[in-house]
Formats: C-alpha cells, structure tokens, sequence
C-alpha cells in the first residue's frame, strides 16, 4: 500500500517499516552473501596499504585478489536482488515473505548483474572525481530498485529502466548523503560495541585484556578496515529498502496508483 | 452527496476489498488472489496463465551475459589500475 507521497523522509520511514519486516531471515541472507565480498575489499586496500606507493611492481598480488573480489560480488548480487524481492513482497502483503523471496526471476536477475556491474565500474572510474563516485553509488541505488522490474533480458532495457527513474533524481541523491552519513554513524555504534564487548570480557578475567585492547583500537589498520566493511554490511538493508521504495512510489506517481489509492482510503473512511 | 464505499465488481452487495492491478476491478476477498504479492481478478489471473510466457531472446542471453563479465572483468582491472595510481600519489 502507498501511504503517503514521494519524498525521502516517506520513503525513509517505509524503509525502516519494511526492514523490520524483512529482518528475519531475509536480512541475514543478505549480509551472509555480502561478507564474503567486503572481507575481500578489506584484504584488497590492506594489501594496497602494504605495498603502498610500490604497488604497480605487486600488479600481480593485487590483480589475483581483485579477481577473487569481483567473483565473490556475484554471491553479494544475488544476495541484493533476493532481498529486493523479499521487500517488495513485505510492501505488498504487510508481512513477512516466504521462501518465494528466493524465487527472483532469471531474467531480472541477469539484468540486475549487468547493471550492478557498469556502476562498479563506473564507480571505481570516478574514484577520483568524487562525485562520478557518487553518481555511481546512485546508479547501482535504482538498478536494486528496478531490478523486478526486468521481466525479459534485454541489453539496454535495464539502463531505460533507471533513466526513466533519473527524472526524481532529488530522492536518491539525498538518500546516496543520508547512507553516507549512516555509514560513519554505523561505524562509530560498531567501534563502541567492540569497545563495550571488550570491557566486558575485560571483567572476566583471565583475558589478555591490553593485547586485545591494542587489535581493536584506531591505530590497527586491519581492525579500521574491517569496522568500515560492517558498517556497510549494516546499512545496506537499508539502501536496498530505500530503493525498492522509491521505486515503488515513484513508478505509482507516474501510473496514477498512488491518487487512486489515497481516494480509496478518504472513501473508506469516511 | 455522502461519499458511497467501494463494491465488489462482481458481488454488488459486498464491500470492495482489493482492486486488480491488471484491470483496476474492484474486488471483494472471494474474488480477489493474491499471485506474487499483486492482486488480480479471476479473469485476469486466467489469461496471465493461459498466455503464453514470452521467452527472452537466446541472443538477448549471450549478450546479457558476455557483456556482465566483460564489466567484471574490467572491473577487477580497473581496481587495481586505480589503486596503483592512487598508492603513487602517497
């Protein structure tokens, strides 16, 4: 049901709704399928940090881990697109869904492969303009959204498909700040809990409380890489929701459902 | 005029209870199934399963396919082409 008009705060508030709702299993699944990927990201910039301003004589080393990393994305893909489909479900029956969330069509799922895999690249390209990074991060934002939308494999409908979206692209360009910022915030609750987890073990006793304290501090490069990596893992149900959302109210403006619904609702009541 | 509550556009005497997404009909809860979270009428529903499923093209396949390892493959160059340049930059 579309309860109130396109705008971020809405879509916001609905994606929360339908995390709650799709957060057991259908969010474990997601974050099972994209750990493997965002380890490989952390051991990817630990080993550029490594080799530092020598790494063009490691192509090697860096290139096999690349590789690895970009295999383990399709696992994460998946992942993204079965929990996509897990909300929309949520959105549309109010509750939780069953096994048909893992019943993502082919169709929709080799175009979300497609798409995800141009905004990677896209993404990594525009690293150094900094907001080619985040156009980027948008794009893969509404190819998620769109991605059920797919029901034949087409080359270049996918892309008219988030275009077509592009035209309220006020929305997901607030959402791609607002996850940013949720980012550091995930990161700073995460530190905490290590920090709160630690202490507590501390009062234990017979652990070796000032080895552990030194392994999860803020001067542990591994320790830093791995607390950004769960912060994103964290936010992404989110995004993902987010997307599936605006798509949805965005698509219901277009089609009139949303008018439609908000007169069936005043007739209802009153 | 007092605003008059939707019927079933089956059984007149039934309050409505979900709209086909196909045919926008009002429907009450005996005439409305739910088929992949969306709402359709019986008659909707028949003709979605009668119809036949448009298969996508085998060459529409090879070039989804290719053309997503040809980007993961760049993808994984790309990376460390950019990582080489920014660890030069430090």
């Amino acid at each position: 049901m579309i309860h109130t008009p396109l705008s971020t705060t809405a879509v916001l508030d609905e994606a929360a709704d339908a995390v709650s709702m799709t957060a057991a299993p259908w969010a474990g699944v997601l974050i099972a399928t994209a750990l493997p990927y965002r380890f490989l990201q952390a051991l990817f910039l630990d080993q550029l940090f490594e080799v530092g301003s020598g790494a063009s004589h490691y192509g090697n080393l860096l290139g096999m881990t690349a590789n690895v990393t970009v295999a383990t994305i399709l696992l994460a893909l998946w992942g993204r697109a079965v929990y996509a489909r897990a909300c929309r479900l949520a959105l549309a029956r109010g509750s939780a869904p069953g096994a048909e969330a893992l019943r993502v069509r082919p169709a929709a799922l080799a175009s979300y492969v497609l798409t995800a895999s141009t905004a990677m690249l896209l993404g990594y390209l525009g690293l150094f303009t900094i907001l080619g990074f985040f156009v980027a991060v948008m794009f893969s934002g509404i190819a998620i959204g769109t991605m059920e939308l797919n029901d034949r494999v087409s080359i270049t409908a996918p892309f008219g498909r988030i275009f077509r979206y592009t035209k309220r692209i006020a929305v997901p360009f607030a959402l791609v700040f607002i996850f940013f910022f949720a980012m550091f915030v995930a990161l700073i609750n995460l530190a905490a809990a290590f920090q709160l987890g630690q202490w507590l073990a501390g009062a234990l006793g017979g652990f070796d409380a000032p080895n552990w304290q030194q392994l999860f501090s803020g001067g542990n490069r591994r320790f830093m890489l791995i607390l950004f990596g769960g912060a994103i893992v964290i936010v992404e149900p989110f995004w993902i929701a987010a997307h599936v959302i605006f798509v949805r109210k965005a698509g219901a403006e277009e089609s009139g459902d949303d008018l439609r619904t908000w007169f069936d609702e005043l007739r209802r009541t009153a | 005029m007092p605003p008059t509550t939707q019927r079933c556009s089956v059984h007149d005497q039934r309050p409505a209870f979900a709209r086909c997404m196909s045919c926008s009909k009002m429907l009450c809860q005996e005439c409305a199934t739910q088929w992949d979270g969306i709402w359709h009428c019986a008659a909707c529903l028949g003709s979605k399963r009668g119809a036949v499923v448009q298969r996508s093209p085998f060459f529409g396949w090879v070039g989804v396919v290719t053309l997503s390892l040809m980007m993961l493959f760049a993808g994984a160059r790309v990376m460390v082409w950019m990582a080489a340049l920014i660890a030069g930059l430090f």
